[in-house]
């Protein structure tokens, strides 16, 4: 298998050099307010959790990704994992505890078939998990309440398993780094924009009962923020290929921002449907994993499929490592 | 559409906290280790102690209460290894809460493994009772309580405490009683480790106490009816 140096691309250099400064920056900004007492101590205190949260996230995230192609699906089925933890005892699927064991198989699957680089078995095991958890607790016997559990079970394994694994595969082509630094960094970064020109510009709320704190001016800067940023990073990962013209360079900037911003407010759905506010207490100033990566969730797919479509993921590298055939 | 879209009831809470919460629900992973663990015990009773167990066919479906006499650490790891399938998904042993969840990791193997409750001894307070209570009748759980409310020093069985009462007096969870013979000897409170030696537990037929009323009188006349009935079994 064909595998680059870690800084071989300058995309890579850059978001890592400017990840870092931007938390220098902002450990800067927060210990001035500290210093000369701006801002209330509330507002302070979670200004440096947030901060601690990044300084400990940020590692996690790009950390993988610079390792190599399998510390990035290892990273991506804990991920999955996590996520899958939080939103079954969230939404009470972790009361059918089968069907929890299903999707945690399905999770595990498809990261294997993303490690072997088994393109078919990876598309294959959308439907098949699917069947299994329609198929898994019918000879239990009991029909009450098996819609619920198994659309739980098929949801979560869309949006854990099938969804997110797609970062692991994208992780088999040499050039992967820049790629998923890329959507890793401007899917956070959307979430930054809309918080800061809501503030800024304000205006009418988005969807007030999914969303209370989201306004449209918010929605709309990070959406202009997050196209031009990944169209202007795509232009210098993807130079030379058929994706490299400005009007799709700009679509896919469009694909992420939206997805960054429909993967939020699906989770927000999901936590006002509930009645909670966050999906769990992991991570302070942020709340559980899945408050931290929903935006991640829609991207991952979305992504994929437009990269392979105009440039072709991992087309070069030898398929079935582990499998053979 | 017995699927309730329901967060958990310890839905929110830190983890050290979850772990010593009465409204902790355990989930896939726990189930695991629960299961690994009770498959350990079972080796281990039937290598070491060869446990027999009589009137296995008395314990009815959850929820159900289990209580027996206490004079070891063997009890709650004996009635614990006898549940089979749902009832030992449910099972939770109320363990004393200074002696099993004085620290994190003690508080991490009782919760993942024994899956324990804390009972804090002289201090339980009344939201406590009624959470358990509650969560009881609701979740359709099953709890392994020792009324006499310690080991006994000298192995001899002492009074039962009201407090099964409380949880049990005027609902439909039956009260299963049960004797367990050896468990002093093999174990006494004074030793630090188990020694062999054989083991017998007898299950005897479920107590209910749905027409007793939930007060103090209601609540020690459960407890006598129950301390009767495991007294019955030992012979």
């Amino acid at each position: 298998m064909i595998r680059q140096g870690v800084f071989d691309h300058p995309v890579t250099i850059g978001i890592v050099a400017a990840t870092v400064a931007v938390l220098l920056v902002a450990a800067g900004v927060i210990g001035a307010m500290t210093a000369m007492g701006r801002g209330t101590p509330e507002l302070r205190r979670e200004l440096w959790l947030r901060l601690g949260s990044w300084c400990l996230l940020l590692p996690l995230m790009m950390g993988p990704v610079l390792l190599g192609r399998e510390w990035v699906i290892g990273a991506v089925t804990l991920l999955g994992l996590a996520c899958l933890r939080e939103f079954d005892r969230a939404t009470g699927l972790f009361r059918e505890p089968l069907v929890a064991a299903l999707v945690v198989l399905g999770i595990v699957a498809v990261n294997f078939a993303a490690l072997d680089h088994w393109y078919g078995f990876f598309v294959a095991l959308w439907p098949l998990t699917v069947g299994v958890i329609c198929i898994g607790t019918i000879p239990r016997d009991r029909p009450s309440g098996y819609v619920q559990r198994t659309a739980l079970g098929i949801l979560a394994y869309m949006l854990f398993g099938a969804g997110l694994a797609h970062l692991s595969f994208m992780a088999n082509d040499p050039a992967y780094r820049p790629v998923l630094l890329m959507l890793l960094t401007t899917v956070a970064l959307s979430d930054v924009a809309a918080f800061t020109f809501g503030k800024l510009i304000g205006g009418p709320k988005l969807l007030p009962a999914t969303s209370p704190n989201k306004s449209i001016s918010g929605a709309l800067g990070a959406l202009c923020v997050t196209t031009l940023l990944v169209a202007g990073l795509a232009w210098a990962i993807f130079a030379g290929t058929p994706m490299a013209q400005p009007h799709w360079l700009l679509l896919f900037g469009l694909i992420v921002g939206i997805g960054a911003q429909a993967g939020d407010l699906m989770l927000s759905s999901i936590k006002r449907d509930i009645g909670i506010k966050d999906m769990g207490t992991i991570l302070p100033g942020h709340g559980g994993v899945l408050d931290r990566f929903n935006s991640l969730l829609l991207v991952a797919p979305a992504a994929f499929h437009f990269i392979r479509f105009f440039v072709g993921v991992a087309e070069q590298q030898p398929a079935r490592l582990i499998t053979g055939g | 559409m017995d699927f309730r879209l329901r967060p958990a009831r310890d839905h929110g809470m830190e983890a050290a906290d979850r772990l010593r919460s009465l409204s902790r629900e355990r989930g896939l992973g726990s189930i695991l280790l629960g299961g690994a663990w009770r498959r350990v015990l079972r080796g281990y009773l039937a290598l070491f102690h060869r446990l027999r167990v009589e009137g296995r066919e008395n314990l009815p479906p959850p929820p159900f209460v289990l209580v027996a006499n206490h004079a070891s650490h063997l009890d709650a790891l004996v009635l614990s290894a006898v549940l089979r399938g749902e009832a030992a998904r449910r099972g939770h042993a109320l363990a004393a809460g200074d002696t099993f969840f004085g620290s994190t990791l003690s508080s991490a193997f009782a919760a993942y493994a024994v899956n324990a409750l804390p009972v804090w001894r002289k201090r339980t307070r009344a939201s406590e009772i009624a959470t358990l209570r509650e969560r009881l009748v609701e979740d359709g759980l099953v709890y392994i309580l020792f009324p006499e409310g310690t080991r006994a020093r000298d192995g001899v069985m002492a009074a039962f405490q009201p407090g099964i009462g409380a949880l049990v007096a005027g609902t439909e969870v039956p009260v299963v009683p049960c004797f367990l013979d050896g468990a002093f000897a093999a174990w006494p409170p004074q030793a630090r480790f188990p020694k062999p030696g054989r083991l017998r537990l007898w299950i005897g037929a479920p107590l209910r106490f749905a027409d007793v009323p939930a007060g103090r009188a209601g609540w020690e006349a459960v407890a006598v009816r129950c301390e009767a009935a495991v007294r019955a079994l030992a012979r």
